[in-house]
């Protein structure tokens, strides 16, 4: 067809009712033409006429062949279908409620992950140009021990690949910070993107207002102090007014505006877009970190290098000219440091990986559970599947009398399937629909807990995510349709109009019993992965932290740029302490030099121990008297900290397990180790003596067993230790309120522009337990939701058999069957799919389960409990699910279905 | 009037109402009467297949109709060719010509 005829088959189409009047005159004319010339022939007019009517035969069927011209016949019958397929699902509806929830249910959990999962992985940041050629640079070592990927390194590593490497056509660095912005009262912490110059280049986006910075504003050692904002703070800071060249502090420096990205550019920073972007030679003066020589040493590794593949260059050839490159800079870098490990030893690597970190290789136990929970929810699709394919077909043997009647009258066996097909697609169309919305709004848990904040998700314009959403619902129809289309056209008309109900009254189908079975076997799986994730969470949950985090308050202070000596800071980190514990409900305050799961370590003596460091990784933590009181961990032996001044015998309180080690059965009070930091006297003294063993705390990390932890105090040093970290307990009930009284108080004893950061602790842990949470939930609700559909179709199978047998069962009665026996032929059906299911469920779990071992803490993969708990919980389901089906063919009436039909 | 016309060769139909309408505009019956009066009533165009290939003809572009109101003051349906008709016609009575002549070399092949 031509577009041109395509167009007047349309008009026509359109003007379809007036073509077919005009038709009908035309044969009216036809005939009033013959009849004249018949008549002229010698005919009597009546007779003329009636020949006449004769020769032009059947004009209806006439008028129908022309109107075939117009429109588009194939079209029309799939129209036709359509119509035919609605007509029937309306008087089903309850059957086409179940298959659209069903079907919705399993569409929108795998859009739910997939639009989680695009966003952290796999989509490129808007305005990028090329995104398959870009790439995020990861390091890697290789020691005895396991591979070590870091995808950030020092600004000197990136200028030595920029040197040392030909495959690349635009080479950027990227950093990102959380730093505060503006002056007084309207400070925020934001978070500014320090980028080099080379990042604009990559992308497509141009300034709303103003410009980008360039090259020559991004020199080393310190860049020009240029900022460009985001089209967000611009309206709302500044009221969209031109204020290009205005002032604005950013961390420590003050820099002049140039210009306003638009909306939705993000760079290639992770999560939700920046709000400044800045020179990245401006960042180290800022955080005054290495100013003179982080362009030369190697000792800060800060940088994130995004590279852009020259044209003709593959991603593998890339990654050997990056892997030379790293041995040409690490050969440099050993040249300043001979401790740096030889190639032999190191066989360091550098990959031209996925832009995304969380697609990179070493993405973190975050993402591994993530893409395992999208692997669920594909089985959660199968299922809702399987139990939809289960549905149809009840429907097709239900309907078996009305299409043996159909193909008795000759409609053909293809368009039959057609039909079904048409049903299918139409019933998956409406899934997609309820699976958008059920993604939309019941997956607003998913995404609170998975994406960072102020991410879009607005799934009604996200194309990839529907597309996926279609996809799903494609490969559904197609499933869904296969077995009963089968079976319809395998249907014998003549056996099955010949049949009622009563000689038809019960077939088993073996297809349908298998699909019962596949459905309920995947929710086996699913429920035992669910129990071990939950398991591992308890466990988690259960580790002894030694210390209890949840009314404690953390503040972090930040002087932007102000420089106090050693007396000044000691002198300010009283004052803070002073108005903290005059916060009402605070009932301690400490400082403590590292965060919680962050740690410092430095050179360790123990007398009568050859090294130390052989033994393990011994943390410092430095505090203030108040810190076991405010982390409330406990003192086992001797005592804690004491009001002091500089000066005296040095004090250390040790944890347990480092106490076991060092001293192993020897009392450790009083004992002596002597640790050497740099330019602090006191910490040089021969004796650092033990005065107490606190119990162990999870300081490194979580789950980690090795806690050697030792406390050194504060206020017996007259060096001052960056202790920016304030913590304050609050056993108040409402933790929210208590972070905003903390941050006011805090606030205004902070000298000039100085700016604190407030929050409960608790986040701190919980983050931490993130992973494993995430697990045990996402396992759950999925788990949950396949054993929901697993046991509607086990409760609609035995239903639809009772229907089935209603006649047989009757008859039994009838004859005198005892009411047990009737209930347990029922029941039985279904424990009989509830064994089978268990049996290969768990044989498959057991098989399947070592895979998640790594994600799981201290849980064994065959956990029987979680094991022997699943089977009797679906057991328990094919039980119940047997029971009302059980109860109608008990109640119904024998006299009654006996004479029905 | 022979009491048996000649059956239409398939695919003759299109091609012989476009031959009769670059003669000129007729309506349907008129299309019919000149094909039967050309033909010396060899030929007969079955009204059954007549108008729905009129209908077809249109939706392709390659004829046009107007209502007008006949000699006799009866309105009748005229059709007339396109430019696109034209076109069509030269192709169709090539191809045609170029068939038959091909046919008919193979038929008397095989009387020897």
């Amino acid at each position: 067809m031509t577009p041109g005829e395509v167009l007047r088959r349309l008009r026509a189409w359109a003007r379809r009712g007036q073509l077919d009047r005009e038709l009908a005159r035309e044969m009216d004319a036809h005939v009033d033409l013959l009849t004249r010339d018949l008549e002229a022939e010698g005919l009597a007019p009546e007779v003329a006429r009636a020949a006449a009517r004769r020769q032009v035969g059947n004009v209806t069927g006439l008028r129908e062949r022309s109107r075939d011209a117009w429109g588009f016949p194939a079209l029309e019958s799939v129209l036709h279908d359509v119509r035919y397929a609605i007509r029937g699902l309306a008087h089903a509806p309850g059957f086409a409620a179940t298959v659209i929830v069903t079907l919705g249910l399993g569409i929108g959990a795998n859009a739910a992950m997939f639009a989680v999962i695009d966003r952290l992985m796999f989509r490129p940041p808007a305005f990028l140009h090329d995104p398959p050629t870009v790439h995020t640079v990861y390091l890697q070592i290789t020691l005895p021990n396991g591979v070590q990927t870091s995808s950030t390194m020092p600004y000197t590593r990136y200028l030595d690949l920029a040197q040392r490497t030909r495959s690349f056509s635009q080479l950027a660095a990227t950093s990102e910070w959380r730093l505060a912005v503006g002056r007084g009262l309207e400070t925020r912490v934001r978070k500014v993107a320090g980028v080099s110059a080379s990042l604009f280049g990559f992308f497509d986006a141009r300034p709303v207002r103003g410009r980008f910075f360039g090259e020559s504003e991004d020199q080393v050692p310190l860049g020009a102090l240029v900022a460009v904002i985001s089209e967000a703070m611009w309206r709302t800071t500044f009221g969209a007014r031109d204020m290009t060249g205005e002032s604005l502090r950013i961390g420590s420096l003050d820099y002049t505006i140039i210009g306003v990205f638009p909306e939705g550019f993000t760079g290639t920073t992770s999560g939700g877009a920046p709000d400044v972007f800045v020179p990245v030679t401006t960042i180290p003066p800022n955080l005054r970190q290495s100013v003179d020589d982080y362009d030369t040493a190697y000792n800060w590794d800060w940088i994130v290098v995004v590279a852009r593949r020259a044209a003709g260059v593959s991603a593998a050839a890339a990654t050997a000219d990056l892997s030379q490159a790293y041995r040409g800079s690490r050969a440099a870098q050993r040249a300043t440091n001979p401790r740096v490990l030889a190639d032999s030893v190191a066989h360091p690597r550098a990959l031209a990986g996925p832009l995304k970190d969380a697609a990179g290789p070493d993405p973190g136990a975050e993402s591994r559970v993530l893409l395992w929970v999208s692997g669920v929810a594909l089985i959660v699709l199968l299922i809702a599947c399987a139990n939809v394919a289960n549905l149809m077909l009840a429907r097709v043997m239900h309907r078996r009398r009305e299409i043996a009647v159909r193909l008795a009258l000759g409609v053909s066996r293809a368009r039959l399937v057609g039909q079904f097909v048409i049903e299918s697609v139409l019933l998956a169309t409406f899934g997609v629909l309820a699976g958008l919305l059920i993604a939309q709004w019941g997956g607003a848990a998913i995404r609170t807990l998975l994406l960072p904040q102020g991410s879009g998700f607005n799934l009604a314009t996200d194309w990839r995510t529907i597309s996926i959403a279609g996809l799903c619902a494609l490969v559904a129809a197609l499933l869904t349709t296969v077995a009963p289309a089968v079976l319809a056209t395998r249907s014998d008309p003549a056996a099955d109009l010949k049949a009622g109900t009563r000689e038809g009254s019960y077939r088993h189908s073996p297809l349908r019993t298998a699909l019962l079975v596949l459905q309920g076997t995947m929710s086996v799986v699913l429920l035992v992965g669910a129990g071990l994730f939950v398991r591992s969470l308890a466990n988690v949950l259960d580790i002894r932290l030694g210390y209890d985090a949840a009314p404690v308050v953390e503040v972090i202070t930040d002087l932007r740029g102000q420089e106090l000596d050693d007396a000044g800071m000691i002198a300010l980190r009283r004052r803070l302490l002073e108005s903290a514990e005059r916060i009402p409900g605070a009932v301690a305050v400490a400082t403590a030099n590292s965060q919680l799961f962050r740690t410092s370590t430095t050179t360790l003596r123990v007398a009568g121990i050859d090294s130390v460091a052989r033994l393990g990784r011994f943390n410092v933590q430095i505090v203030t008297v108040g810190y076991f009181l405010v982390m409330q961990t406990r003192i086992l032996r001797g005592r804690g900290f004491q009001e002091t001044r500089p000066g005296g015998v040095p004090e250390v309180v040790v944890s347990q397990a480092m106490a076991r080690v060092l001293w192993p059965g020897v009392d450790p009070i009083g004992q002596c180790m002597q640790v050497a930091w740099d330019n602090v006297p006191e910490t040089l003294a021969p004796c650092t003596m033990v005065v107490g063993v606190a119990e162990d705390v999870a300081q490194q990390g979580i789950t980690d067993e090795a806690r050697f932890l030792y406390y050194l105090n504060a206020d017996q040093m007259s060096a001052f230790f960056n202790a920016r970290r304030f913590i304050v307990r609050m056993p108040g009930a409402r933790i929210e309120a208590d972070v905003e009284r903390v941050r006011r108080a805090m606030q205004a004893a902070m000298p000039g522009d100085g700016f604190v950061v407030v929050r409960p602790l608790q986040e701190i842990v919980d983050d931490n337990r993130r992973s494993w949470r995430l697990g045990a939930t996402l396992f759950v609700a999925f788990g949950g939701l396949a054993l929901a559909v697993a046991a509607i179709g086990l409760y609609g199978a035995i239903g639809y058999g009772v229907t089935q047998r209603m006649h047989e069962l009757a008859m039994r009665t009838a004859l005198g069957a005892q009411r047990g026996h009737i209930m347990g032929l029922v029941m039985l059906q279904g424990l009989r799919v509830g064994a089978a299911v268990v049996v290969l469920g768990l044989v498959i779990a057991a098989a399947a389960a070592p895979f998640i071992e790594p994600l799981l803490y201290k849980e064994s993969p065959h956990d029987p409990v979680v094991f022997v708990s699943v089977g009797a919980l679906m057991m328990l389901v094919a039980l119940v699910a047997g029971l009302p089906p059980a109860r109608r063919a008990l109640t119904a009436d024998p006299n009654r279905v006996l004479r029905s039909d | 009037m022979p009491d048996d016309p000649a059956p239409l060769l398939a695919g003759t139909l299109d091609l012989l109402i476009l031959k009769t309408l670059s003669a000129g505009s007729f309506h349907g019956y008129g299309i019919a009467q000149h094909i039967k009066r050309l033909s010396k009533d060899a030929l007969r165009v079955e009204e059954g297949s007549l108008y729905p290939a009129l209908q077809r003809m249109q939706v392709k572009g390659w004829i046009a109709s107007e209502w007008k109101r006949s000699p006799t003051g009866r309105e009748a349906r005229y059709y007339r060719l396109t430019a696109a008709g034209r076109r069509q016609l030269g192709e169709e009575q090539s191809t045609f010509e170029r068939s038959v002549a091909a046919t008919v070399r193979v038929l008397r092949s095989s009387d020897t």
